[in-house]
């Protein structure tokens, strides 16, 4: 009868041990690292100076004076400099007529060169790849561009890939989204991510002001991303994710619609930027934080936060003071901002009261990339990493807004001491540099004092 | 006394045989079963009720033992069942129905072709032949701006055309399951080659005034097999987050991808494609169990990108004029032959019955050590599925799959006949097809349906569905008014 007992408590005991071994290690496969990362440098021969953007200005036919002094303006105020990258029939002549061929070319350059380097420095070959995820708003081509991608890289069979376009700037976040919860439901899994955005069927050349701004703001960049979640490359990966929140407000119509493509009067295609822009990004960027904010910073700082609101709420009568702003930094070492703009960044700077130091990276990737779109993140990621800035446990947060109107944070942490070059290998140490003033001004500043009757262009 | 033994192939007897041997396979546990049941019995038998009595009581179960034993088995079950994959349930399903106004009759569409082309004759005969032999009907439908001569394909029509497509859609399909747009957490939106920035699933959003939490996705380019490529990222996400609610659209968007040029190979599409949407619910809380309609059992892709020829087979580009077209080559029918062996060789384990698998490994183990000459064993995958559902891509693919899959006319009826109503509607024939079986009254609980679709890359994806409640013909549906015509027999060449 004893033997009867002990086979009848160690049947449901051991039972019981190895259920909870196989969810404790469901939990271990679930975490989601980067292994590396490869952004896109163009060649020299499509950098955009900016006599060459007076040449491309000039050429178009459907601009007058009052178009220049706007996009002289906008141009001086964008905190671009003279080495961002631009698609290349801008170069031949033909940004009037794009051609589909075109657009696919800028990807299959983009892809050619940062896959096949990430995939070697990784040393992981492509049929070892399971999922691959691509995102690039403006183009949809079949077969798809993550098809593209399989059939140059001989991948398996069974890979999942994911095409995901039209979602904006936003959008890499989105797919670490889907990486992440794939890896959430499957084991030893390797992910491909690759971003960019596709500039040469898009480019505008009508006279409507709100989307002739997009030409002169977005410039070519991408990136490649490989992640896992394979426990034993957990100490040789880069970065882990530990959370992502992502807001969308487009059920307001205001925010909706200050982001989208759509026909000018003559109806030509282009991207249209509404001028409460900036207000819709606030909004989205208030309700992004509130939710992200308590996942990622320190219980003292979120009890101080509270208490200072609500002692100013019932404290009325305290008019002076500013409002209390919560103070990331306690939870957060690094800010990768979207380069959106200068006004994106001082806007965000200012809200977050965040100091030179924490902007540099998104200004001086605004100043040698421009606007490279869902892709900017890596690049100012790779800024910080080229300044030997990350060490190991430092937390890096991560925030992008995109057309919908849409807004996604998420937040790293450092996994090892990183110092790798990059992109940025061949012009780190002339950052930053003494002055940020554009050299537009000193070329074309006369503008400003034309008169229409009077215009006549110099040759 | 040598007779001659009766030829076996012609003997009636042999379909039992057949019969049995599958019966005896599939229900091997319970044959085994019923020996040990019978031996134990009489063992009990034997001791008499007495004996038993005995025994019983010299078993001294004290209170506590008993307490203990009960909390951990009852424990032991509750993580069980917590830790088991989550159902995923299709709740319902609705299709997009296009007003009449938008019917292309053979006539219209030729006569249009005729204006359109009026400078290449010979590529109007080529639309004229493909047309009679494509086993499209006369009630399928293209967008207004198609209906132009010529065609005016200008965003704001396409996005027109998605408008109506995706709104009628989602309306409808909130109306029948009672869904509040609130309470929608996942949303993806798939659509090849229309994706404006913001994307079509932003646009439901904004409609809608969806939560601001809300996850969408909107996949593109990943042609006819995206829906299902839709449902699996769905199922991956439902298994990540608990009582969760997902809405999956799939659609084409054909006004900005009509064809212009004269190039034939790339008029092809021009000829199949119609306007069509599906939008489905699906969901993992346990108390949609009862009102759910399907229930997801399995879902396998496979691409076969790396084979150049597959991949070029579906490819867009532009023609010498410099018009942007989509070109389907020759052999189509070859790569996806090829293409829908991998996935059974895949999909075959995880649904045949044994009685199917141990004859493929018999055949499979005499082929290599006997014979080399057997004939490879097709598995009979009619004895794993009920229905099935294969994308209506054209008159071609669905014959060769039925070659291929040894199916009878009725098994590919559902197909036929949505080609016929709704012409090929790319990722969501698939739901097209499903209505019509529903709407014959064909689905009964415990069925098990097979979507099988093929798209551009080269893709062949398949799902397994099973039928979780006798469904009644529906009233509604986008068969209502025509599924008392149908089935209609197509002929091999409808002159024009």
């Amino acid at each position: 009868m004893d033997h009867y007992f002990m086979i009848l408590y160690s049947l449901p005991l051991l039972s019981l041990l190895y259920i909870i071994y196989k969810i404790v290690d469901q939990r271990r496969h679930q975490g989601c690292y980067i292994l590396d990362y490869q952004c896109f440098k163009p060649g020299d021969d499509r950098k955009l100076s900016t006599e060459f953007s007076g040449e491309i200005i000039k050429r178009n036919k459907n601009l007058g004076l009052n178009e220049y002094k706007f996009l002289l303006k906008a141009v001086v105020s964008s905190g671009i400099g003279e080495q961002t990258y631009a698609p290349r029939m801008v170069f031949a002549g033909r940004e009037e007529n794009p051609t589909y061929e075109d657009g696919i070319f800028e990807m299959d350059e983009f892809f050619n060169d940062c896959i096949g380097k990430l995939l070697s420095r990784a040393k992981v070959s492509a049929s070892e790849i399971d999922v691959v995820v691509v995102n690039v708003s403006m183009l949809a081509s079949i077969p798809s561009l993550a098809s593209r991608i399989v059939n140059h890289y001989k991948m398996r069979e069974d890979v999942k890939t994911y095409n995901l376009t039209g979602m904006g700037c936003s959008a890499s976040l989105i797919s670490i989204n889907v990486v992440q919860n794939i890896f959430k439901s499957h084991k030893d899994m390797y992910a491909l991510v690759v971003t960019s955005e596709s500039l040469s069927p898009n480019w505008y050349s009508g006279n409507d002001k709100s989307m002739i701004l997009a030409n002169c703001l977005f410039r070519s960049g991408g990136c490649a991303m490989l992640l896992s979640n394979k426990v034993e490359l957990r100490k040789k990966a880069m970065f882990k994710l530990k959370c992502l929140v992502r807001t969308h407000h487009g059920a307001r119509d205001e925010s909706y619609g200050c982001c989208i493509q759509k026909e000018d009067e003559q109806g030509r295609v282009g991207f249209h930027l509404d001028k409460v822009l900036p207000k819709a990004a606030t909004r989205s960027f208030v309700d992004n934080l509130k939710e992200i904010a308590p996942k990622i910073l320190p219980v003292r700082e979120i009890l101080r936060f509270a208490l200072v609101s609500t002692l100013r709420k019932t404290l009325q009568r305290a008019k002076g003071g500013a409002r209390p702003v919560i103070n990331l930094k306690s939870g957060v070492d690094h800010f990768c901002l979207h380069t959106g703009g200068k006004a994106v960044i001082d806007g965000i700077g200012q809200n977050l009261n965040l100091s030179e130091y924490d902007l540099e990276p998104a200004r001086m990737t605004l100043h040698r990339f421009g606007n490279t779109s869902a892709s900017s993140l890596w690049y100012v990621l790779g800024y910080m990493e080229a300044k030997k800035r990350l060490k190991k446990g430092d937390k890096v947060f991560m925030i992008s807004f995109g057309a919908g109107f849409k807004c996604n944070s998420c937040l790293w942490e450092v996994v090892r001491d990183l110092g790798d070059g990059n992109v940025w290998e061949d012009c780190i140490d002339s950052y930053p540099p003494e002055t940020l003033v554009n050299p537009f001004l000193e070329k074309y500043g006369w503008i400003q004092s034309e008169d229409i009757s009077t215009f006549k262009f110099p040759e | 006394m040598a007779q001659i033994l009766p030829p076996f192939t012609s003997s009636v007897k042999l379909k039992y045989v057949k019969l049995g041997y599958q019966y005896l396979v599939n229900h091997i546990l319970t044959f085994l079963l019923i020996p040990i049941m019978l031996g134990t019995a009489l063992e009990i038998l034997r001791l008499g009720p007495v004996e038993i009595l005995n025994v019983l009581k010299s078993l001294r179960f004290d209170l506590v033992q008993i307490l203990c034993s009960s909390f951990l088995i009852i424990f032991v079950a509750t993580v069980y069942f917590m830790s088991k994959p989550r159902c995923i349930y299709l709740v319902d399903y609705s299709c997009y129905k296009a007003p009449i106004t938008c019917r292309v009759p053979f006539a219209t569409f030729m006569e249009h072709s005729r204006l359109n082309l009026k400078d290449n004759p010979k590529s109007v005969d080529f639309q004229m032949r493909i047309l009679e032999r494509s086993g499209l009907g006369e009630e399928t439908c293209l967008p207004p701006a198609i209906h132009y001569i010529p065609p005016s394909p200008t965003m704001e029509a396409a996005r027109g055309e998605a408008e109506d497509v995706i709104f009628g859609v989602i309306d409808s399909l909130l109306q029948k399951t009672n869904l509040k747009p609130k309470d929608i957490d996942i949303l993806i939106v798939n659509c090849s080659l229309f994706s404006p920035t913001p994307s079509l699933s932003a646009m439901v959003v904004n409609k809608y005034k969806l939560r601001s939490n809300i996850k969408s996705y909107n996949l593109s380019g990943m042609g006819c097999s995206a829906g299902l490529i839709s449902i699996d990222l769905a199922r991956d996400l439902l298994q990540v987050h608990p009582n969760s609610n997902a809405v999956v659209v799939s659609t084409e968007i054909i006004t900005p991808n009509y064809y212009q040029g004269k190039e034939r190979a790339m008029l092809l599409p021009n000829c199949l494609f119609r306007m069509g949407g599906a939008a489905m619910l699906l969901s993992n809380k346990r108390r949609e169990r009862r009102r759910a309609k399907y229930r997801l059992v399995h879902v396998v892709r496979t691409h076969k990108g790396c084979d150049d020829k597959a991949y070029r087979c579906v490819y867009e580009e532009e023609d010498p004029q410099g018009k942007v077209g989509i070109n389907l080559s020759k052999d189509l029918m070859v790569i996806a032959a090829d293409a829908l062996k991998s996935n059974i060789t895949t999909i075959g384990p995880l649904v045949l019955p044994a009685s199917e698998q141990l004859l493929f490994l018999f055949t499979l183990i005499g082929r290599k050590i006997f014979n080399p000459k057997w004939k490879p064993y097709i598995p009979d995958f009619k004895q794993a599925f009920e229905h099935f559902c294969i994308h209506a891509g054209g008159r071609a693919v669905i014959d060769e799959l039925q070659k291929n899959l040894q199916l009878s006319a009725e098994h590919v009826e559902a197909s036929r006949m949505a080609l016929h109503r709704f012409g090929n509607t790319s990722s969501s024939s698939l739901w097209y097809e499903l209505s019509y079986i529903e709407a014959k009254g064909r689905m009964k609980k415990g069925d098990r349906v097979w979507q099988i679709a093929f798209g551009s890359g080269f893709k062949c994806n398949s799902a397994v569905w099973k039928c979780n409640r006798s469904i009644k013909a529906p009233t509604d549906g986008p068969w209502q008014d025509c599924i008392d015509r149908y089935p209609v027999h197509i002929p091999e060449i409808v002159k024009l």
